[in-house]
């Protein structure tokens, strides 16, 4: 009768995980793998004092743990100083597996695969925007569809799926002249991760995701008009074309009900075949298949095509962004609104590390590969992979670049966000939506969302200091910060 | 989140809440306390009901839902992965389960319900910390949605 492999963790393990937590860098924490039977290497934190205070007050650390139990896994189980509990993974957690054993988990992916951020950046000032501020946000929020029931105005047919699901944006700018080559050019793995199979994507997941090609959701994902409000590294800024007082759009969404269903199929479809290959879970969440059995490649071309899509969602919400933008200020200054880049922080990638091939598992977490890396677009090989940190609703955001100690500390990896630190019912216990509303608009900012109560669940407060958590991961040597960006207006579901 | 009252007949029937949701840092945590397993399956559609719902239910209609299974923790995290299915696809909003027949096969359901705008996302119900087990009282269960 009972679903659960093992008694859920008491709180008393929660304590358990914070004993045995040790301080071994600045900002590096580890449990050793010795502190469970079952872990096969430490779990490991990068965070501050402060940070690993919050941290370890939910089950965060646990669920680490569990990671650190997953066959193949390597080096450690790495978690960001962004964490917070989730289910199965953590949120900002990072797993390495080597092939042919290690296995891969559709729940260290997470339902919203490929969910990620893209930065937009027009050749204008914010004084140059002036009063038309408003009248921008507003005019994205008519053009871009958000929330839970409301589909896209681009329906593709079966046929226009597949190749979109195939090809990724590539195939929207050349068959719907959505997007440029330069957008493709200027977004991680160039907007297409290899070996995707439509054929791998369900009937179920494809129903989903059938009128769901740009458009928003709902949750945390939003839309936000912001200001480069200070350079903090000119030479990279130069090169990632972002200057002081420029306004920029952030767009950040995943590959919506299409990838959420693939998590969905594999989880399941793992679920029952875990102990065939005589792997014990800690969590059924962690479900999961050897990366070389049937099970587990397939959920990679899955994964795959998901991602693909959700990248092909991006570009037509940044579309929709451009035609909001020439309808309110030109369009000449639409034309020359640039795509900095667009990074994915739930995905699974297989990628070389230390000389070897391993399946890296980032479920809340952003690729920061180093200056030099062939993975970068030419333009930006100097300066490091750009990576965009959203703050919360109302505070600032950050412009990364990958630095060396990634590729030597967290398998190319650093944070993706501020990190909720509040549950979204305690959120809306301290503050309703229409309190918070008013609060942002009275720091100036335009806010488009016909939720009240989800306007609550995303108050600045339910979430850590991204000043801080941009900290750590420069000290860490993980990224370094190019850029403070600050809201001018949001747009969300 | 506070669980807003369920319909008067319903809370007749039940005078306890018979579900609630446990704080969790980013998703939803669903605690049903019930006495019988269909109970169960008839408050986890109420307490996702809550989520959806989009105001007052007009042209209420009755929809035919049918799962194999024989877990019962796996049967009822299918349950609501179908419901959430149909809102997302048909914007079909629960509103009741009408009758619900479990076998030892799986669940065969009437579940009264209107076409609308679902008011949440809901992106998965997961498999982390699903139970359903026999209680002093009847039966206990549990599930986390992604939302």
């Amino acid at each position: 009768m009972t679903g659960t492999a093992r008694p859920w963790c008491s709180m008393s393990e929660v304590a358990r995980a914070r004993r045995d937590l040790r301080r071994i860098g600045e900002v590096v924490w580890e449990i050793p793998a010795g502190a469970r039977a079952d872990m096969r290497v430490p779990a490991r934190v990068f965070a501050d004092a402060e940070l690993i205070e919050q941290i370890a007050a939910d089950r965060s650390l646990e669920q680490l743990e569990n990671v650190a139990t997953l066959p193949g896994v390597r080096e450690a189980a790495l978690a960001m100083p962004d964490i917070h509990q989730g289910y199965g993974f953590p949120v900002g957690g990072v797993a390495a597996t080597e092939p042919p054993d290690g296995v891969v988990s559709p729940g260290g992916v997470g339902y919203d695969i490929n969910c990620g951020v893209r930065l937009l950046a027009l050749p204008v000032t914010a004084s140059e925007l002036g009063a038309r501020r408003e009248r921008l946000v507003h005019e994205i929020s008519r053009r871009v569809p958000v929330g839970a029931g409301h589909g896209s105005s681009l329906r593709l047919q079966d046929a226009e799926l597949d190749r979109v699901l195939v090809g990724g944006p590539t195939v929207l700018a050349a068959e719907h002249a959505i997007g440029t080559a330069a957008d493709v050019e200027h977004t991680e793995s160039r907007g297409c991760l290899p070996d995707a199979d439509p054929g791998a994507v369900s009937p179920r997941a494809r129903a989903r995701g059938a009128d769901q090609l740009g458009t928003l959701g709902s949750g945390n994902h939003f839309l936000e008009v912001q200001r480069v409000a200070e350079v903090l590294d000119a030479a990279a800024a130069d090169a990632f074309g972002l200057w002081a007082g420029q306004v920029t759009v952030l767009i950040h969404s995943g590959s919506r009900g299409l990838g959420h269903q693939v998590c969905t199929d594999y989880v399941r479809r793992m679920d029952a075949v875990v102990s065939r290959y005589g792997i014990t879970l800690p969590d059924r969440q962690l479900a999961c298949a050897p990366l070389s059995s049937p099970e587990g490649g397939q959920y990679l071309q899955a994964m795959a095509a998901a991602a693909n899509f959700a990248f092909a969602n991006r570009a037509v919400l940044a579309h929709r962004v451009r035609e909001s933008i020439a309808s309110t200020l030109g369009p000449g200054v639409a034309a020359g609104t640039r795509q900095i880049y667009d990074v994915a922080h739930n995905v699974a990638k297989l990628e070389q590390h230390g000389g070897a091939v391993l399946c890296v598992h980032r479920k809340g977490a952003t690729r920061a590969f180093p200056p030099g890396s062939p993975e970068i677009p030419p333009a930006y090989r100097d300066a490091g992979q750009p990576v965009f940190i959203p703050g919360s609703m109302g505070t600032a955001s950050y412009v990364l670049a990958g630095r060396p100690g990634a590729m030597e500390r967290s398998f190319g990896t650093t944070c993706h966000g501020a990190g909720r630190r509040m549950s979204r019912t305690g959120a809306r216990r301290e503050i309703t939506g229409a309190q918070l509303r008013r609060q942002l608009e009275a720091q100036g900012i335009v806010v488009r969302c016909p939720s009240n109560r989800g306007l609550a669940e995303e108050a600045p407060f339910a979430y850590k200091d991204v000043d801080r958590v941009v900290g750590v991961v420069e000290r860490a040597g993980l990224a370094a910060r190019v850029a403070r960006l600050v809201p001018l207006g949001v747009v969300k579901g | 989140m506070p669980a807003h009252g369920p319909p008067r007949a319903y809370a007749d029937r039940h005078p306890l809440m018979p579900y609630r949701w446990v704080d969790h840092t980013a998703e939803l945590e669903l605690r049903l306390d019930c006495e019988t397993e269909t109970a169960v399956f008839e408050d986890a559609l109420l307490a996702l009901a809550e989520l959806l719902r989009d105001g007052r239910p007009r042209d209420q209609q009755t929809v035919e839902v049918a799962i194999r299974g024989t877990d019962r923790a796996t049967l009822l995290a299918d349950w609501l992965d179908e419901l959430v299915f149909r809102a997302e696809t048909e914007s079909l909003v629960p509103d009741a389960a009408r009758r619900i027949d479990l076998s030892a096969e799986g669940l065969r359901a009437q579940v009264l319900a209107h076409h609308g705008e679902p008011r949440h996302l809901v992106k998965g119900v997961t498999y982390h910390r699903l139970s359903f087990e026999p209680s002093d009282d009847g039966y206990r269960a549990t599930v986390v949605l992604d939302v």
